[in-house]
């Protein structure tokens, strides 16, 4: 029945292309207004001065100003932005590294049950986060990693980690073994075939799983929360902060606070993610090999 | 493609020089095994995985059996935590709330992702610009996107009653209303990662497939339904089976957004009250380990339909 209707289909005369153009320009501008609109509506309203402005739902009254930022420099922003950004950097670099490797064991080396291994990963990773708190808390309360970024990473590695690991094995399993194969003809031992032939092949596959890592660990909340909780100076990161804010004025609704330090969190994120997005996306040298 | 292969090895023939200093390394480096290697590889993530996520649900695991008054032991208590929440209203309201926000935001995430995807496979001009904005709400972090989207909704300074015309709209305030705002900001935060999770399923089916069937004569419907979605079946189970786990164990977006309020209370909500504000740990981890389950028993359902060989190809067979 399927390829009955495919055939009909397949006579049916295709829309010209300048229908085709308009439709994707539309298409296109949805989707440009979805994304951005709640964008725009934080960078406006981050710009607005006091709580007639802040509380009138249209977006152009004013007055404007730089009150709500020089407030959010006041309460130690940028100590919480370099706390976040030490913390996720060293969550993606071990998380990638020690997960490549996993991975790597679990889709090519000669390993009983590897489908057995790859479940329990997933598994671990289904426990509610909620519930690990207070186990935890104890845990790094006894080795002293409360209140340090260590304590944050640490736990951040170890709930990315399974989407890395899942993430990479299925790449490391799409890479044809003939190269790896022919590595070893060549004398490579196993190590090298890993370090000279694989891992270079899965270069966008590493960058797809450390970013993700990273804005993951980037937002979270929950174990910051606990974990560091006070003192920008030492390791409190930004959702903590934004969720503590206080507004300009002692008292004030902290809209304008919360949503200038928003801007200033995203924008270096913006920026990252027109610089990258290529590395994310561009054509996967595993598909390329495949072909 | 051919430029790739060449490149390559144009590569291994000039890394031979420092392949040959490597040689040089310890021995136990060069002639490691290739069995050694894999539990060697393994290692750094058991060990990681085994401190911070298996000691605790073992001790979830003992904490529930036990029962608690005001945080003291009083000693074991068999399955009376089990019983008492199962027995609670509070627990079947909570599931029903996650439940549903699972089941929406998850669908709707799903084909919002979806359709992202195939925005961002296209190649057109000014391609980065849209890549880059559809990848800007994921960047935002929770608590913000939470944040911005109570605000927006609120009835001060109600600007999306006032791009509606709808007055004092208690978006936040009633029931099924504010679950529907925490949906909304859920699926508007999150439908990128799941148009990330498609992509790279996306970017691996061969351009030659859709090329011959050009020639064929499909249509760009056919091509999607007869070659994208089929060959799109892993990357859509594993992009369904994270999206999922994650959606059941929701927290960040409604306790920012409604603290919970109007019948928006998720099941890790209920957790944390129990374990932090309510000062019993062993009705606490009882709700964690029956979330636990609860989730354990969809990702088994998932990973059985992503099944091995498509993750390892026919290797595994």
């Amino acid at each position: 029945m399927t390829t009955q209707t495919a055939h009909a289909r397949t006579a049916r005369q295709r829309p010209p292309r300048r229908i085709m153009d308009a439709r994707w320009s539309v298409l296109l501008g949805i989707v440009f207004v979805w994304c951005l609109a709640p964008f725009f509506w934080l960078v406006m309203t981050s710009f607005k001065r006091g709580d007639r402005a802040l509380n009138d739902p249209d977006l152009f009254q004013g007055p404007f100003g730089l009150d709500n930022y020089i407030a959010v420099l006041g309460q130690g922003f940028l100590l919480n932005m370099r706390n976040s950004l030490v913390v996720a950097t060293m969550t993606t670099v071990v998380c990638t590294i020690i997960g490549a490797l996993a991975a790597y064991a679990i889709a090519r080396l000669p390993l009983k049950r590897r489908v057995l291994w790859l479940s329990g990963v997933l598994a671990a990773s289904l426990f509610p986060p909620v519930s690990l708190v207070p186990p935890l808390y104890e845990v790094w309360r006894s080795i002293g990693l409360l209140n340090t970024w260590e304590g944050l990473y640490v736990s951040y590695v170890s709930f990315s980690l399974p989407l890395t690991i899942f993430i990479l094995t299925t790449f490391f399993a799409a890479i044809p073994s003939e190269l790896e194969e022919a590595a070893k003809i060549d004398g490579a031992t196993p190590l090298q075939a890993f370090r000279k032939v694989i891992l270079p092949l899965a270069g966008p596959g590493l960058f797809s799983a450390a970013i993700i890592t990273f804005v993951t660990s980037w937002n979270e909340f929950l174990l910051a929360s606990t974990f560091a909780p006070r003192n920008a100076e030492v390791a409190q990161t930004v959702p903590v902060a934004i969720a503590a804010f206080t507004g300009a004025v002692e008292f004030q609704r902290p809209i304008g606070t919360i949503t200038a330090a928003s801007v200033m969190v995203t924008i270096p994120m913006v920026i990252l993610a027109l610089v990258l997005q290529r590395r994310i996306v561009s054509g996967l040298t595993a598909g390329a090999v495949k072909g | 493609m051919p430029n790739d292969t060449s490149t390559m090895h144009g590569g291994s023939a000039r890394r031979s020089p420092e392949a040959n200093s490597r040689l040089r390394a310890p021995a136990r480096w060069r002639g490691i095994s290739e069995t050694a290697l894999a539990r060697l590889f393994l290692a750094p993530s058991i060990t990681v995985m085994v401190l911070v996520v298996v000691f605790p649900i073992l001790y979830a695991l003992v904490t529930s059996l036990n029962a608690y008054t005001r945080r003291q032991r009083e000693g074991f208590a068999g399955l009376d935590n089990y019983v008492e929440v199962l027995s609670s209203g509070v627990f079947w309201q909570a599931l029903s709330f996650t439940a549903v926000f699972t089941v929406t935001s998850v669908g709707l995430e799903f084909i919002i992702g979806l359709g992202f995807a195939l925005i961002m496979n296209r190649a057109l001009r000014g391609r980065g610009i849209v890549r880059a904005t559809i990848l800007i709400p994921w960047i935002i972090p929770t608590v913000m996107a939470g944040q911005m989207w109570a605000f927006m909704f609120n009835i001060t300074p109600g600007s999306i009653n006032g791009l509606l015309g709808l007055g004092d709209f208690n978006w936040l305030g009633q029931s099924g209303w504010a679950a529907g705002t925490v949906i909304i900001a859920d699926v508007w935060k999150t439908a990128p990662f799941a148009a990330l999770l498609l992509l790279a399923g996306l970017q691996t089916i061969p351009s030659e497939m859709y090329e011959s069937a050009k020639v064929d004569g499909a249509t760009s419907i056919q091509r999607f339904w007869y070659i994208t979605l089929p060959l799109l079946r892993p990357a859509i189970l594993v992009a369904l089976l994270f999206r999922t786990v994650d959606a059941l164990r929701v927290y960040d977006l409604p306790e920012v957004m409604t603290g919970g309020a109007f019948g928006t209370e998720s099941l890790s909500m209920l957790v944390q009250q129990y374990i932090v504000e309510t000062p019993d740990p062993g009705v606490g981890s009882a709700l964690s380990t029956l979330t636990f389950m609860l989730v354990l028993a969809i990702g088994v359902i998932f990973v059985r339909a992503i099944g091995s060989h498509l993750v390892f190809g026919e290797r595994s067979r």
